[in-house]
């Protein structure tokens, strides 16, 4: 993994409450593997993979062409404390992960919150997200119905998977999902004709930022 | 943004996956110069050659003559060059770019400048762009942690002028212990990148002046002049070189596909009505001075054997001081001469409204490689202000002796940090052209 042989860096951030299992998570996904114990994180830390990314049309269909992409995937501290350092990391992610826990109310209660804390810190309004309901295998302590949780995720026009880093089920999904996101937010970023309003599909709210660019010229 | 909350085990765990961040950034820094190199490249086989005619038809990619009906070829929407079917990437007939406005597009994506962009739209008061908050936290510990070891003294061979420029380069780049430390980790790193170690960027810059014991800025430039200097290369003394150069009249502009933008804002400056003149800002008499010079230049040198020129492409410059400090604003520019004889003056166009100007234009001096010898390329950034004000923001000093030009390595971009002007007895007063 220390060669600089891929095509793209893509820098993910999962964030959440404490325990949700934001750690465990990544740990699923990097390596597969499952970590029973809880060991909160300290601070900030982050897990690395390397996909084949295979680009798709709008329409859907796959063009073949693949991509190497090195995926650097922030993993952040739930706890209060360490609040002012994980959302200073916020602004240097392209994608994020957003996580509770099924089994929890109070995790899914605090989406909303780290919603503002996304939308203050990340490097855009409105920066690619995932919803993730992670602990799906615990299916008779779920406290959170998928219909509450899809509701909201379509509230915020983003997608929502039920994971679980128990039995991996969804884990690369949802990653995939948000990465597929990312590639192709790129390619509109460089697309888009510059010191124009955005146009159209409401992709994107710079559109007000706009004239104060122009005024500045004096 | 600080770490002091943590207790001190919290904040080495912290520093301990900063400093692997830091190792994967190294390698993306790495992976986008050669790149850019690869760009550039195709970028420079592009260049509409000084010598040709500039009114002739052309396709500006590859050079072809184009037909007045037949095979007349196209405008490109990128960068508005008069393009032939052959040179051209995309779909359908109406949706494509030329082959390096394409490239361009492709390594914004791939290198990641995208971001860099959005980000700096949401934050424009981010002091470094193209810094991460994981690298700011990074250095202010290691620096905290070793302020107190001195940096070496210099060798004795180091030339006056490169000694006043690191002199005044050492108390803005903090040079610490922490740096050597650092370096062990790095030496891997660094025989993977090049033969050529005038890299100036991120820690390896400050990598290789901790081992070779000498200064930052002196570093830098030495290690152009480093490599093996043919000295059985016939020495001439020339008389100072009449317009020999040619300015690049082609200057592509790929990076600036604000093109538009920068003419309406022209507009209303005292200039106006020499809007898109590339010799407008007439710098004979005009008046200059000086403010906090910051920020760095990006530069890419080659001598093509063929046309016995060297070819000087300027990337791109970032973190400029702005010019006009009050009003906030920056519309700079880059000028060359080489030294001693000052001799082949050039410039590049004026970008508006920036501190971080993309020019991507090749630049070429005309003259023969072995009178190389002895000379240095000076390269200043300047801001076009208002009633032909112009404001000094930073200048360096390469040396074109013994510069390899053949390496491959060398020919790639290399950011060089802005020093302040030199009093040196060739360096200084340089603005009186
Ligand atoms: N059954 C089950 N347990 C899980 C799942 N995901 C995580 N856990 C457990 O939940 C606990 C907390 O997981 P972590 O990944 O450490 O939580 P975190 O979100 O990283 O917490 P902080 O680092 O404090 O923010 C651990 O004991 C995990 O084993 C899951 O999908 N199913
Ligand atoms: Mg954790
Ligand atoms: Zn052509
Ligand atoms: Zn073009």
């Amino acid at each position: 993994m220390t060669d600089g042989d891929y095509d793209y860096l893509i820098k993910l951030l999962a964030l959440g409450d404490s325990g949700v299992g934001k750690t465990t998570f990544l740990y699923r996904y990097t390596d597969n593997k499952f970590n029973p114990k809880f060991i909160t994180t300290v601070g900030i830390d982050f897990r690395e993979k390397r996909v084949v990314y295979t680009a798709s049309n709008t329409n859907g269909t796959t063009t073949g062409k693949t991509f190497k992409v090195h995926l650097q995937l922030w993993d952040t501290a739930g706890q209060e404390r360490f609040r002012s350092l994980t959302t200073a990391f916020f602004r240097d992610a392209m994608g994020f992960l957003l996580m509770f826990d099924l089994t929890s109310q109070q995790s899914f209660l605090n989406v909303r919150n780290w919603m503002s804390q996304l939308q203050a810190n990340a490097y855009c309004e409105n920066p690619d997200i995932v919803l993730v309901g992670n602990k799906a295998d615990l299916a008779d302590q779920r406290e959170v119905q998928e219909k509450q949780a899809k509701e909201l995720a379509d509230k915020y026009g983003i997608p929502y998977f039920e994971t679980s880093a128990a039995t991996g089920a969804e884990v690369d999904k949802s990653v995939i999902t948000l990465l597929d996101l990312v590639m192709k937010r790129m390619e509109q970023c460089v697309d888009k004709p510059p010191a124009e309003p955005a146009n159209g599909n409401g992709a994107t709210k710079l559109s007000e930022a706009q004239p104060n660019e122009k005024k500045c010229a004096c | 943004m600080d770490l002091d909350f943590l207790q001190s085990l919290e904040r080495e765990r912290v520093l301990e996956v900063l400093q692997r961040d830091k190792q994967l950034r190294l390698m993306e820094e790495d992976r986008i110069r050669r790149m850019k190199c690869e760009l550039q490249e195709l970028r420079r086989r592009g260049a509409k050659s000084c010598a040709r005619q500039y009114g002739e038809r052309t396709c500006a990619r590859c050079q072809r003559p184009l037909g007045k009906f037949w095979n007349s070829g196209d405008v490109c929407r990128g960068c508005s060059h008069r393009i032939c079917s052959k040179c051209r990437v995309g779909v359908g007939a109406a949706d494509w770019k030329c082959t390096v406005c394409h490239a361009y597009r492709d390594v914004k994506i791939r290198s990641g400048e995208w971001f860099l962009e959005e980000k700096f739209k949401k934050f424009p008061v981010t002091e470094n762009k193209y810094e991460t908050v994981g690298e700011t936290l990074l250095k202010t510990y290691n620096v905290l942690s070793h302020i107190s070891v001195v940096p070496p003294t210099p060798p004795p061979h180091l030339d006056q002028q490169f000694l006043s420029r690191s002199g005044s380069l050492k108390n803005s780049i903090p040079f610490t212990k922490s740096v050597e430390d650092l370096m062990v980790s790095f030496t891997s790193h660094m025989r993977k990148i090049s033969t050529s170690q005038s890299d100036v960027q991120g820690g390896l810059l400050y990598v290789d002046g901790g081992r070779k014991g000498s200064c930052v800025t002196f570093s830098s430039q030495k290690s152009l002049s480093d490599t093996d200097i043919n000295k059985s290369s016939r020495l001439f003394k020339v008389p100072s070189l009449p317009n020999l150069f040619k300015r690049s009249k082609d200057s592509d502009h790929e990076g600036s596909s604000t093109g538009a933008e920068e003419e309406t804002s022209f507009s209303s400056e005292y200039s106006g009505g020499k809007r898109g003149s590339n010799s407008s800002i007439c710098t004979d008499g005009g008046r200059f001075e000086s403010i906090g010079v910051a920020g760095e230049l990006e530069l890419a040198l080659a001598y093509s054997g063929d046309a016995s020129c060297l070819e000087i492409t300027v990337g791109a410059c970032r973190n400029l001081s702005h010019g006009d400090a009050r009003r906030r604003r920056c519309h700079p520019y880059v000028k060359f001469y080489v030294l001693p004889e000052k001799s082949g003056k050039m410039k590049t166009t004026v970008k508006k409204n920036t501190t971080d100007p993309v020019y991507n234009e090749v630049l070429k001096y005309q003259i023969e490689r072995h009178l190389l010898f002895g000379k240095r390329l000076h390269a200043s950034v300047w801001h076009s202000g208002t009633l032909r004000r112009k404001v000094f923001l930073g200048e360096i000093l390469i040396p074109l002796d013994g510069w390899r030009c053949e390496d491959k390595a060398s020919q790639c971009f290399n950011w060089y940090p802005l020093c302040p002007k030199a009093e040196g007895p060739d360096g200084g007063a340089a603005e009186q052209d």
